[in-house]
């Protein structure tokens, strides 16, 4: 299918077998104008069960979550549990550059389609597995999902406040590191594949995906030998904390530029006995955090967040509002940055606003070439333009509910 | 024997703290040279070079040591700039066109240089100049809002996270600029904003909104977007000892209630299937709740993963640290650095089976690469060399 030219990745063609754990590290691929052929079972992948819904009806075909994560992509389906579907799909598999899967470990080797057999004919094929805990190892066979990888990975531990439960970080974090780290993999194995020839298996895990991803968390235990708590909305080493304004809740650095800060509550009368020269020395700061914090709150609650924000930034505070989707979405910043995009839905005659791109080329753009695909979407255009099937086999292999 | 992935790829390196550092990483540990700039003034905070932050995030890496407010040292600069195939910094927006290290400028040394700038907000908007960390991202992306189990009381990570992400972006991007540059010769220019960045990753609650014009709510420890219940957080035997349980369909809700060993109340018309699940899941919680309030979360986890349902301990940094499955991947490394002595980090995600990652090598001492880089690579002489040495340039 004619792609974007100017793409990074144009010419690169994709086999995406992943659900919901790693459908957002095709799409990434797929906007930076990679080929991406979705490959769902008959009926569609289980992650478009998943919400939210546009309009807030449950229907397979207006999850946004599925809409989201696989924009740019061709839709097929195919019954990989039938032998019929198995052969279609090696043949697939042999016009492929990459295959992104997240079955449970040792699924594809069942049917014949691991890594080792589909690359014997192809063997420039990348695939990369996208699994709960990994290929190997004794939780190899373990379930997991967003919260259990957020668990096991150390960052719930550090989330929450002392008197909740763990708190598990909003938006399926999880899914989303481990496809970042996948489409990273992808991308080195191509590059490797340039001078030996020879694709490889990328094996990626959501526990590993988290447990990268804990900034202070594993270096301070090893350095430090401390185990981290969590601490409610303070930053772990108290350098922010949340604040209630008038309309909403301030990020603040109680630590930073302490004169200024001083400063702008005594402006206003409100420094107390900040200005005393005790308050002077850092450590006597630290040591009394919970007061400053006090008279802080007391500041803080007399403003809105946007007068905070605007105060703070002047002084080059890098303070900010706590944002709700709807904020963020009213961004100034965003909005002259372009970040939202429309994305046409011809079918409906109606477009939709998407998250725009996480990152500004100068020469090859980021563009979502398409929105996700309905089900089966492209079943002629691959079984019949690129696997030359006629109109009668395909509707054998409909009726055979093999696609 | 094969090459690594990036292997003859040369990164100079401007970047400072988590964000930039995290990106370059990952081109260091799978072969790509990072030279990272460093200055006696730059040397500090996380920047330390014997800090355990730094030896996590710059192991892999050369440092070089370059006064880059002094003509002399920008010359150099521009010179290493056309050995190179990637210039990356994550410095306020103005800072490298101040020093003349623009794009514009570096593309007339390299015409075919990939340079990425990354920035709390980006290059351009009426933000562009504003201060953030990591929080400051991850309060005005939603982030924040959405960590929480009531909207009128956010929480929040409690650490910078968006760091990470925009990192991660960072090498994705870097990587596909390589990849178009090997096919038609061409560099180009990234600007990341760690704003938008984090922002792409919370796509569906954002659309939830631009959409649907619902006003969403945080979640607490329930799914974002799955139906499921019971799924949360219970809490076990011992001190401030949790597990998480997640229960998708009618199989897996059979099979827990056998391990519970089918209590009269699984069997409540309540609880019957899914949907009725959802609609009183604070009621299952709490019954939930007073049976692994009985049991070890490692107990918990056993037993309900042989069982086949998605179950986990909460583990703090210690439990991660002693993990079975990240021990038996080797997922820590222990590395010996020159001052630390033995040390420990984490290695990588990406696991490539015929080019993996490597990691024997610690962070560098400060300008411990000088003699390699300015002798060997770009050819100045020992008597110049000297000069600079001597001038504070390279310092």
């Amino acid at each position: 299918m004619q792609r974007e030219d100017k793409a990074a990745l144009t010419g690169l063609r994709i086999l995406d077998l992943a659900d919901e754990k790693a459908s957002f590290c095709t799409k990434l691929l797929g906007d930076l104008g990679a080929e991406v052929i979705k490959v769902e079972r008959p009926g569609g992948d289980k992650s478009r069960a998943m919400g939210p819904f546009w309009g807030n009806t449950p229907h397979p075909e207006k999850s946004l979550s599925f809409w989201h994560n696989n924009t740019s992509k061709l839709g097929i389906t195919l019954n990989l549990d039938s032998e019929e579907g198995q052969n279609i799909f090696r043949r697939l598999a042999q016009r492929t550059d990459v295959i992104v899967e997240s079955f449970p470990p040792g699924y594809l080797d069942k049917l014949g389609l691991s890594y080792q057999t589909l690359s014997e004919p192809n063997p420039g094929l990348i695939v990369a597995s996208v699994t709960a805990f990994g290929q190997s190892g004794p939780y190899r066979e373990y379930h997991s999902c967003d919260i259990v990888a957020a668990a096991v990975g150390g960052q719930m531990y550090v989330c929450g406040a002392p008197d909740t439960p763990p708190l598990k970080p909003g938006g399926e974090q999880a899914y989303y590191l481990a496809s970042l780290f996948g489409a990273i993999g992808i991308l080195l194995a191509l590059r490797q594949r340039k001078q030996s020839g020879r694709g490889q298996h990328i094996d990626v895990s959501l526990q590993e995906a988290v447990a990268s991803a804990l900034e202070h968390v594993m270096v301070r235990h090893y350095y430090e030998g401390i185990v981290s708590r969590r601490q409610g909305s303070r930053h772990w080493n108290n350098s922010f904390c949340l604040l209630p304004g008038k309309d909403g809740y301030i990020l603040l650095s109680p630590f930073m530029q302490w004169e200024t800060l001083v400063e702008l509550l005594d402006n206003e009368g409100m420094a107390a006995d900040l200005k005393d020269e005790k308050w002077r020395e850092e450590r006597y700061r630290t040591q009394n955090l919970d007061y400053i914090i006090q008279i802080l709150e007391r500041w803080t609650i007399t403003h809105t967040t946007a007068e905070l924000f605007e105060l703070g930034q002047l002084m080059r505070l890098p303070w900010a509002p706590v944002a709700s989707p709807a904020e963020v979405a009213n961004s100034p910043q965003l909005n002259a940055r372009n970040f939202f995009v429309s994305v046409a839905y011809p079918e409906d005659n109606i477009s939709l606003t998407y998250p725009g791109a996480p990152y500004k080329f100068s020469r090859t753009p980021w563009k979502i070439q398409q929105r996700a695909p309905l089900i089966g979407e492209h079943n002629t255009w691959v079984y019949a333009q690129e696997l030359g099937f006629s109109q009668e086999e395909l509707d054998g292999l409909a009726a055979r509910k093999v696609i | 024997m094969l090459v690594d992935a990036l292997h003859g790829v040369r990164v100079l390196d401007f970047t400072w703290v988590l964000a930039g550092p995290y990106a370059t990483r990952v081109l260091a540990d799978f072969g790509a040279e990072v030279i990272k700039v460093q200055s006696e003034k730059t040397s500090q905070g996380a920047e330390y070079n014997t800090s355990g932050y730094f030896n996590t995030w710059n192991r892999n890496k050369l440092s070089i040591t370059l006064d880059l407010n002094r003509p002399e040292g920008r010359e150099l600069a521009l010179k290493l700039v056309g050995m190179s195939d990637v210039v990356i910094e994550n410095y306020t927006p103005r800072v490298m066109a101040n020093w003349n290290l623009s794009y514009e400028h570096l593309k007339q040394v390299k015409p075919d240089i990939i340079m990425l700038s990354m920035s709390g907000m980006g290059q351009e908007g009426p933000w562009r100049d504003f201060a953030a960390f990591g929080p400051t991202i991850q309060a005005l992306s939603g982030l924040t809002y959405l960590t929480s189990f009531t909207p009128d009381k956010p929480i929040g990570l409690g650490y910078s996270y968006a760091d990470h992400v925009a990192g991660l972006l960072a090498a994705l991007s870097i990587l596909a600029a390589l990849e178009y540059r090997d096919r038609t010769g061409d560099g180009q220019y990234i600007d990341i904003s760690e704003y938008e960045a984090m922002c792409t990753l919370l796509g569906p609650a954002i659309m939830d909104y631009t959409v649907n014009h619902n006003y969403v709510m945080p979640q607490g420890n329930r799914p974002d977007y799955a139906s499921a219940a019971p799924y949360g957080c219970y809490p076990c035997q011992g001190d401030d000892r949790w597990c998480v349980i997640a229960v998708f369909n009618e199989e897996e809700w059979h099979a827990l209630c056998r391990v519970l060993g089918n209590p009269p109340w699984t069997k409540e018309e309540r609880f019957s299937h899914l949907t009725q699940r959802v609609k009183h899941a604070n009621e299952l919680d709490e019954l939930l709740g007073q049976w692994t309030a009985q049991h070890s979360p490692e107990e918990i986890m056993e037993r309900l993963q042989n069982a086949g349902i998605a179950a986990g301990v909460v583990k703090n940094a210690r439990d991660v640290a002693q993990d079975p499955q990240l021990a038996a991947k080797n997922f820590f490394a222990e590395v010996l650095h020159p001052v630390l002595g033995k040390t420990t980090f984490d290695t990588t995600p990406i696991r490539l089976n015929s080019t993996p990652g490597r990691f024997q090598r610690a962070a560098p001492l400060l300008g411990q690469d000088n003699r390699y880089v300015y002798r060997e690579l770009l050819g100045v002489s020992e008597h110049e060399l000297s000069s600079y040495i001597e001038d504070g340039i390279i310092g």
